[in-house]
């Protein structure tokens, strides 16, 4: 039986405490879950998509592909592992390659020297403290040099990912070739000294692409916008059978009886799990739920282990607060998580686009997040989902979707409706082949 | 049912990919200058296309400008002014332009502390470019209509029912003209330009449309 996403419990049910003791906190702390990540599914293939998207959006993909048949691709980026750009790229060029538009992927090497300083130049462009050195200019002009030597660039489109191998545009001939800066980052407030370096470099491209227009700058080339995306067959977005998602709940400790309020995200301040805390205690004095409060793990990350800790000291062992550090290969787990859910929060203080928000909401879930970077885009308010600016405002919101489960069903089918026709994988695709057809002219 | 027509009508649909383009806008004054000087791809996008972007939505979301007026600026009276512009009833864009152009004047006139009051976060113009896509489906009669019409996306709606005022510069779309060119249907296709398009879902219009063409068949 396939989960209908239809998880809300009656009014009656949500105002009635359960009359059984639910399991202590601590009690819930040791989820049965893999200490080495699973063995990855094979990729979905395009036709595995048709049953989401319809057939007619399927042929469209196909006829747009006709114009561009024969032509070749290359994507470039600065990982092949980790990140979401590399998990797109993953996804993205074997769809490419589908549609018979032959799509290459290529990595640039560097040394920690260069990685040193593209952290860098990544947290200045985020608006961070940051000097220039001539130094730093030297080993990022060095390294793309040397990328650029050992490259080949005979494709007809060259997709350039983020500010790492910018530099590589030097090979950019007067030939028929096309290139693109697709910018995954914010670059709404950088630090302009790195800016104004990177500058020349970008508006020597055909076209940049951003996620937001709220990310991008003032560039003497167009810029195209392509909201970034979910896939809909990924782990952590496919449908699940129900008997699963019960196994998890009952794993973790989760009453699926009563309402489940979720947000999943890293610990990290700028998530602001100690808002969702009060926010639910707040809201918890006029009505019953659980909270749910799961997250990356924190072992790598000294800063998320304190956050951790203080999340734990703020549930105060409250059996219906349940933390869990899940590991990174927890996919299919959050999948379930969030399709057990009654609301989806995402309390955010500072966010980049919020793919997990676009998660929940592809799940159609009613979905409370703050009006914070490209939130507001996906959640328009009250027609796709509920934005607020403040704790309070989050308790209230909590309440009130708790309390009109006709309304909360009804934004969670919105949510879904605009993540289907904006923020899928095979939207991204769609974009892509636009882009390629409107650079090459047909 | 099976009359056929005159010629065949043939289904198409559009895609668009979406440009930022320069102008933002955080207070009207900033809004009535980039207004003027948008392309007029920004009027399309944020008033005809953006009706497509949110087809599954039928309450409180009829264009972009009226929606930031509401909920940005907190200005519910400009809101419901601008909400209230149909695009059905427009031919070009300049037209559009100027009606927008207009309406905020005239709001602005009216309430001058608020020209420059600051909205909660900036209106971004973006406009679209678009490739025109072909259905592989063709009607030969009013019944392979009604069939193609059960069919085909909510996009090809939009396409030939909202978006053709623009492209043919009549207030008709193309489902009326092919009825009543191809098919002598004049009743139909003029019961088709009164679906209000505002207080249904795209996939509503569609329902409704057929609904309408089955009712003249009985």
């Amino acid at each position: 039986m396939k989960d209908t996403g239809q998880s809300f419990p009656t009014q009656q049910e949500v105002a009635t405490p359960p009359e059984t003791q639910p399991t202590r906190a601590r009690e819930r702390r040791k989820p049965k879950i893999s200490d080495t990540p699973p063995v990855a599914p094979p990729p979905a293939r395009l036709s595995d998509y048709e049953p989401i998207i319809g057939k007619s959006q399927l042929d469209e993909l196909h006829f747009l592909a006709d114009a561009l048949r024969g032509k070749a691709v290359k994507m470039v980026n600065s990982t092949a592992l980790g990140g979401g750009v590399a998990e797109m790229l993953n996804r993205l060029v074997p769809l490419l390659g589908e549609l018979e538009v032959k799509t290459g992927w290529e990595v640039i090497t560097g040394g920690n020297d260069f990685f040193e300083v593209t952290k860098g130049f990544h947290n200045a462009l985020h608006g961070g403290e940051y000097t220039l050195t001539q130094q730093a200019r030297d080993v990022f002009m060095l390294h793309n040099e040397q990328n650029r030597q050992r490259m080949r660039f005979d494709e007809d489109f060259i997709v350039i990912h983020d500010p790492q191998p910018a530099g590589l545009i030097a090979s950019k001939t007067e030939g028929p070739a096309r290139w693109v800066w697709r910018c995954h980052i914010d670059l709404s407030n950088p630090n302009m000294e790195v800016w104004k370096f990177l500058q020349p470099m970008v508006e020597r491209y055909d076209s940049a692409v951003f996620s937001s227009p709220a990310f991008a700058r003032q560039l003497s080339i167009p810029q195209a916008l392509f909201y970034p995306c979910i896939d809909p067959l990924s782990e952590k977005n496919k449908e699940l059978d129900e008997s699963y998602i019960q196994e998890v709940c009952d794993n973790f400790g989760v009453d699926r009886s009563r309402p489940i309020v979720t947000q999943i995200s890293r610990f990290d301040r700028l998530k602001d799990p100690l808002g969702v805390i009060h926010a639910c205690k707040m809201a918890k004095k006029y009505t019953d739920f659980q909270l749910v409060l799961a997250g990356g793990s924190a072992a790598d990350d000294p800063e998320g282990a304190v956050v951790l800790k203080e999340v734990m000291d703020a549930a105060d062992d409250d059996p219906d607060i349940i933390i869990l550090d899940l590991p990174p290969w927890s996919a299919l787990e959050i999948n379930a998580l969030q399709r057990a859910s009654t609301i989806i929060i995402q309390k955010s203080l500072r966010e980049g686009f919020g793919l997990t928000v676009t998660e929940g909401l592809w799940k159609g879930k009613p979905t409370i997040a703050s009006a914070v970077g490209g939130i507001p885009t996906q959640v328009i308010d009250k027609l796709t989902g509920a934005l607020v600016h403040s704790v309070e405002g989050c308790a209230y919101q909590i309440r009130y979707l708790l309390t009109h489960p006709e309304f909360a069903l009804q934004l969670g089918r919105n949510g879904r409706e605009h993540v289907k026709e904006n923020f899928l994988m095979t939207t991204n695709v769609r974009r892509w082949l636009l882009l390629f057809r409107i650079l090459s002219g047909n | 049912m099976t009359r056929p027509a005159n010629t065949p009508f043939e289904f198409k649909s559009a895609a668009h990919l979406l440009f930022i383009e320069r102008e933002r806008a955080s207070n009207l004054t900033e809004l009535l200058d980039s207004l003027r000087s948008c392309p007029e791809g920004s009027i399309f996008q944020h008033t005809f296309r953006t009706l497509e972007e949110h087809h599954f939505i039928k309450e409180g979301f009829s264009n972009d400008f009226a929606h930031w007026a509401y909920s940005e600026l907190g200005m519910v009276g400009l809101g419901e002014r601008l909400a209230s512009l149909d695009v059905r009833e427009f031919t070009s864009l300049p037209a559009l332009r100027a009606r927008l152009i207009q309406m905020v004047e005239d709001f602005v006139a009216q309430n001058p502390n608020a020209r420059d009051h600051q909205a909660e976060s900036p209106f971004y113009f973006c406009s679209s470019s678009n490739i025109v896509l072909p259905v592989e489906l063709r009607a030969h009669n009013l019944g392979e209509f009604i069939e193609g019409l059960k069919q085909v996306s909510v996009h090809s709606i939009h396409y030939h029912f909202i978006e053709a005022r623009l492209r043919r510069k009549l207030e008709t779309n193309d489902f009326s003209l092919w009825l009543q060119r191809d098919l002598g249907l004049s009743r139909a296709a003029g019961l088709l330009n009164h679906i209000d398009i505002y207080t249904a879902t795209l996939e509503g219009v569609k329902r409704k449309i057929v609904q309408v063409l089955q009712s003249a068949t009985n």
